[in-house]
């Protein structure tokens, strides 16, 4: 006897339905997000690269010019570090809005719970973000000779609440794309002040510098700021003037909560408006 | 199991279309209502039973397409239900889910998740699926160098290969040529055979004729006619040919 689908009962009406359904379908999500990810640079030269390529060379850039304006920021790693996370949750904010619109004759076709696409693209961007991270901690053992230790496993903290910071912003996004498609040409802007309010491009102790000091005590409102934070001590080593490690990023807890918070109110009030809103996608389409 | 496959009840949607609307910052949040739209169904009730081929013809614009997307669960009506009861495939557009970039192969297995089946039962079906489509040779080339028969026979192919009880299918026998055609005919009545259901919205009324039992005409967004195949076909040629003579 073959299976029977139950009737279309639509999804949002069931939470419990709606989970299964997405694990049911977890090798659908797998298979979209390595099928885009070759696509995408399936006819560049440098093929895969490109994911890594693109921060590295946006790091170089700004290394190249905030260097000479802030001399802490002439540490590269320190640098690259804030970049690869930065460039994770702007990928997922990127690629979240798009995910709806660009996948428009599936939606109309098919049947499938619709977190599914901003669940892709968030596979994707992770997939380039784990490579990243690796090219990170060898260029660090090249060049400096240091590889961390017993703070890595912060990353089994960090990275599950940035995936669920990053869906809540990509499932935002997504929803208000379909109605306000004026969103996507909004957002690269958003995401360049957002660069350069993060301690990415100027090391911390421009905050102390009395030039910041009406912007300092806001700096760490923002959660790149903690989720930046949190990476660094689990990955890179503190250097002196000289350029040598002496010993890894400190460890700040309170910089770990403050970013859970972020990701648990920013993912489940995202997910929450994607999934009641789904029912009325294919109309707005 | 019940003896009725497919049950659409009172179906109304109504569109407010994109273009039209310009639903920009301005219009939303000012507090002028966008006009009423457009109403692409209306009152659509009928009831398709297993073992049935159940065509829908009509000129642009009737609402066939909404309607089938209606069945298919992926356009919410406004009001009323389309209730459809078992494993259901839908063929609406070609090549749905497919990416142009990757090979065929990749393609088979991206459609076939998509459509809801699981990658071991694809892994079982793979071989069927690109003999079926006779594209033993190009299964691995990228799909953007496929023609376009060769790109329809691989979507009608794994649609096919689901093991569905309803198919969903829309303008698809226009595909291929014309032994392939032949081929997907049979496959379909295979379904018949073995008690499944075929909803069929076509331009070409001979093969409705032929091939449904019975047959709605929308006109409009509502049902003009229904009942026998070949007589709301033959009602719904009488007025096209009316209308071309006035």
């Amino acid at each position: 006897m073959t299976q029977t689908t139950p009737a279309p009962t639509y999804y949002t009406r069931r939470l419990v339905y709606y989970i299964k359904e997405l694990w049911r379908r977890r090798e659908f999500i797998w298979f979209l997000a390595m099928g885009n990810f070759k696509a995408r640079n399936a006819s560049t030269t440098l093929g895969l690269f490109w994911w890594v390529l693109n921060p590295v060379l946006l790091s170089l850039v700004y290394w190249f010019v905030f260097g000479l304006i802030f001399p802490g920021a002439r540490d590269i790693i320190y640098l690259m570090s804030g970049m690869f996370v930065f460039h994770f949750t702007a990928q997922s904010l990127t690629g979240g809005a798009n995910a709806i619109l660009q996948n428009s004759k599936l939606l109309t076709n098919l049947k499938f719970p619709r977190l599914i696409l901003p669940l892709a693209n968030l596979i994707e961007a992770l997939v380039g973000f784990t490579v990243s991270l690796g090219v990170l901690l060898g260029l660090q053992l090249v060049f400096r000779g240091f590889f961390p230790g017993w703070s890595l496993v912060l990353l089994l903290a960090i990275v599950p609440l940035q995936l669920l910071f990053n869906l809540g912003l990509a499932s935002i996004a997504g929803r208000l794309a379909v109605p306000f498609r004026d969103i996507n040409n909004f957002i690269p802007y958003l995401t360049r002040i957002w660069l350069y309010v993060s301690p990415i491009i100027w090391p911390l102790s421009f905050l102390e510098s009395d030039r910041a000091a009406s912007f300092a005590p806001l700096a760490e409102l923002n959660p790149m700021f903690s989720l930046i934070s949190v990476y660094r001590a689990s990955l890179i080593g503190v250097v002196d003037q000289e350029g040598v490690v002496t010993g890894a990023s400190p460890f700040d807890p309170g910089l770990l909560w403050s970013f859970a918070v972020w990701a648990v109110v920013v993912g489940f009030v995202g997910i929450g408006l994607f999934v009641r809103y789904e029912g009325k996608i294919a109309r707005h389409l | 199991m019940s003896q009725q496959s497919i049950v659409v009840e009172d179906l109304y949607v109504r569109f407010r279309p994109y273009v039209e609307r310009k639903p920009t910052l301005r219009r939303s949040i000012g507090r002028r209502r966008a006009p009423e739209g457009v109403v692409a169904l209306n009152n659509v009730s009928f009831s398709v039973n297993r073992g049935e081929a159940f065509g829908v013809v009509g000129k642009n614009g009737a609402g066939k397409s909404t309607l089938l997307r209606c069945v298919a669960g992926t356009l919410r009506p406004n009001e009323g239900k389309a209730v459809v009861h078992g494993k259901t495939s839908t063929l609406l557009q070609l090549g749905v889910g497919f990416i142009p970039e990757l090979t065929g192969r990749r393609n088979v297995y991206l459609g076939g998740l998509a459509a809801g089946m699981r990658k071991h039962q694809i892994d079982e079906r793979f071989d069927e699926i690109v003999e079926y489509a006779e594209l033993e040779d190009a299964i691995d080339r990228p799909m953007k160098t496929y023609s376009a028969g060769m790109f329809s026979r691989l979507a009608f192919s794994v649609a096919m290969n689901l093991d569905p009880e309803v198919l969903l299918l829309d303008e698809i026998l226009a595909v291929g040529d014309a032994s392939f055609q032949e081929k997907s005919m049979q496959k379909m009545r295979e379904l018949l055979d073995r008690a499944g259901t075929i909803l069929f919205v076509s331009h070409s009324l001979g093969s409705v004729e032929e091939f449904c039992d019975r047959a709605i005409w929308l006109e409009q967004g509502e049902i003009a006619a229904k009942g026998n195949a070949s007589d709301v076909v033959e009602a719904y040629r009488r007025s096209v040919k009316t209308r071309k003579s006035d």
